[in-house]
């Protein structure tokens, strides 16, 4: 589904990736880990596309097409999610009609009608209920004075409603408390299917335990140093990353 | 001929039979100010960024003659779908066959000024030319002095408008250049409760000089809504100056909305005369091509325990200008005055430009007032996150604009309105 190849980014002339190699199938849940400044939140946008960063070397193929080579709107449409880290709040833009407007225009990119009004609310309202969503969160601005857990929540809501192919999730648990990351992970699991995968990248391990990875990698300095599976993120949970940094170092 | 000498020859003439007229000492005083400040140039403070010298080389002609039938006149974008009173002026002066009168209550008068002279003289005398001061005002002074028709609304003690007066003025430069004064006079007396939509149009290739004087007196524990809707097409050239004098516990929801005309100026002054008076003054302009709009505003806080919101925001596009001047005045016994004034500009050009003044003047001591002013491009975060979900640049950036519009739209309280408001804003982006 996602293959990126030696993916070299840079901001401002800083380089951040220095060649990144991962290899997602369908249905793949990865999680990424790594100290801060390791480049976590780079890759994130870099995969949206974020304009900031500006890609020096590598690929990455999305369903065989060229991803770094869509615009952000176009690599939403054919399928990619990123689940902020910080959700924007928009006054003014009505949750519902930012919804309609996302799920039309993906649906005129791919040579579909637009969805009828009472159909577009049928299809929320079963979400909704699907995530167990508060109706008052849609009724709002979008994200408008949210809580940092609403905000999240929000998130997900929107990727059920986008029925994306590839998710990546952005330090989704952020400033969050332990029950708030319970109900954000509990609607995570309910979009897993076999041909969705995530990339959940996070800092710490606690939200792996709730949203079980079948890959673990650490990043360090802009590259993958360690790959394993979900036990990788308990032995860091346990060591802390000095360890994966020490062998790192005494590699060179 | 240029403007001034135009005037003053029309003065002239106007004054050599204009004994009967009972208007005539408070236009030949504004006739005299005139010639004595004469019209604003760059020099003078409030004018440092408009210039007017277009204006002032004439070549205009004042002339009701319209070769337009009412149908046509219907069609040029008389805002239909609200149900409201009318009153049409056509290059000044009224079209009869479109006025209609929906209210109940035989008391509230909506006429034309010329029309209410004859059975409402002692209130006009009353009113007329109290309240828009001509000294340092040449505009105003140009307008008292030679003013074309206007409208006459009168909402008697107690007494509620149950429909908003629309008020059209059709400017019919399709013949020639059309210079046009209209005079507007609006009272509100104790309790009682107006609603005013003033509409602006324009057809016709020829240039126009539209220069609007609004005197609007609110007594006691009244209330007023009023919008301007200004949409005249072409070579327009506007000026608005409108007065608000408003006394004790009154209540006053203005909304502008700038989005047709090639120079348009806008001056709104509020004079709070008794305590625990209320004005809201919002504004929206959106402005594209080589369009000017300046908004310049007074609120007198004259009397305690008033409050005053202010907000305009404008959106530009292409080499389009706008100037904002909002002044803020607490006079010394103006104690526990809230006054808030705000202004925001989004460029989305690098060739529009903007001039922006907030000003705050403060004689009392126990006050609270704010003012600011932005101006900066849309944000690059709420675009990055739509854009994202899959929501084009372009719908993206709609959605932003709507978004910031819709906030003065939230502020018209008639739904039909805010509706036309909202297909016009999709119109201009």
């Amino acid at each position: 589904m996602l293959s990126i190849n030696n993916l070299k980014a840079s901001i401002e002339g800083k380089a951040i990736l220095n060649g990144i190699n991962l290899d997602i199938k369908p249905g793949e849940v990865h999680a990424i880990m790594g100290p801060n400044g390791a480049g976590k939140s780079t890759l994130s946008s870099v995969l949206a596309g974020r304009s900031d960063y500006e890609v020096n070397d590598g690929s990455a193929l999305f369903m065989g097409k060229d991803l770094l080579a869509l615009s952000p709107e176009d690599r939403a449409r054919e399928g990619l999610f990123l689940a902020f880290q910080y959700p924007v709040e928009i006054p003014g833009v009505s949750s519902t009609n930012f919804l309609k407007t996302a799920i039309n225009e993906k649906r005129k990119y791919l040579g579909l009608d637009p969805m009828e009004a009472t159909d577009f609310l049928k299809f929320m309202k079963l979400k909704m209920e699907e995530m167990e969503m508060d109706k008052s969160l849609t009724s709002r601005s979008l994200n408008e004075g949210f809580s940092g857990g609403e905000k999240k929540r929000n998130e997900v809501f929107q990727m059920a409603m986008l029925e994306p192919k590839l998710c990546i999730m952005d330090e989704t648990d952020s400033g969050l408390d332990i029950d708030a990351l319970r109900l954000v992970s509990a609607g995570v699991n309910k979009l897993r299917t076999p041909e969705r995968s995530f990339l959940v990248i996070t800092h710490y391990q606690r939200l792996l335990d709730y949203i079980v990875p079948d890959f673990v990698h650490v990043l360090y300095k802009g590259r993958i140093v360690k790959s394993g599976d979900a036990s990788l993120a308990k032995e860091l949970e346990v060591k802390g990353y000095d360890w994966i940094k020490q062998e790192v170092e005494s590699a060179k | 001929m240029n403007l001034l000498d135009q005037i003053k020859s029309d003065f002239s003439a106007y004054a050599a039979q204009a004994e009967k007229d009972s208007f005539f000492e408070t236009r030949n005083n504004a006739f005299l100010e005139l010639e004595k400040c004469g019209l604003p140039t760059l020099k003078n403070e409030e004018w440092k960024y408009t210039s007017i010298r277009k204006i002032s080389e004439g070549n205009f002609t004042q002339s009701c003659v319209s070769e337009l039938d009412a149908k046509s006149l219907l069609e040029a974008g008389i805002l239909n779908t609200i149900a409201c009173n009318k009153l049409v002026f056509v290059n000044g002066c009224l079209f009869p066959e479109l006025s209609v009168f929906l209210e109940e209550d035989a008391d509230i008068v909506i006429s034309s000024i010329a029309n209410a002279r004859k059975g409402n003289a002692a209130i006009i005398t009353q009113h007329f030319g109290k309240y828009a001061a001509v000294e340092g005002q040449g505009m105003v002074a140009m307008n008292t002095a030679l003013m074309s028709d206007g409208a006459f609304v009168y909402v008697p003690k107690g007494k509620k408008m149950k429909y908003p007066l629309m008020l059209t003025n059709i400017t019919d430069a399709t013949q020639h250049g059309i210079f046009q004064q209209p005079r507007n006079l609006i009272v509100i007396e104790e309790s009682a409760h107006g609603s005013i939509i003033e509409n602006y149009i324009a057809i016709g290739e020829h240039a126009s000089f539209t220069n609007v004087v609004n005197e609007i007196f609110v007594d006691n524990n009244a209330s007023l809504e009023h919008y301007k809707v200004q949409r005249a097409k072409g070579e327009t050239y506007h000026n608005n100056f409108t007065q608000v004098f408003q006394n004790g516990n009154t209540n006053i929801n203005q909304v502008t909305l700038s989005l047709d005309g090639q120079w348009i100026r806008n001056n709104l002054h509020f004079y709070m005369n008794g305590q625990n008076c209320n004005s809201l003054l919002y504004g929206l302009y959106i402005t594209d091509g080589s369009q000017f709009v300046d908004n310049h505003s007074r609120v007198d806080h004259a009397m305690p325990n008033g409050y005053s919101d202010e907000k305009y925001k404008g959106i530009l596009r292409d080499n389009s200008t706008a100037v904002f001047n909002g002044k803020i005045m607490v006079h010394v016994d103006a104690q526990k005055t809230n006054a808030y004034q705000r202004n925001m500009n989004i460029l989305l050009s690098n060739d529009a430009t903007v001039n922006t003044k907030p000003q705050l003047e403060i004689f009392a001591d126990d006050v609270k007032c704010t003012h600011g002013a932005t101006i900066g491009q849309l944000d690059e975060e709420p675009m990055f996150y739509l854009r994202s979900r899959g929501i084009s640049e372009l719908e993206a950036r709609k959605l932003l604009l709507n978004a910031y519009a819709a906030d003065i739209a939230e502020k018209i309280k008639i739904p039909e309105l805010v509706q036309i408001l909202e297909e016009e804003i999709e119109r201009k982006l």
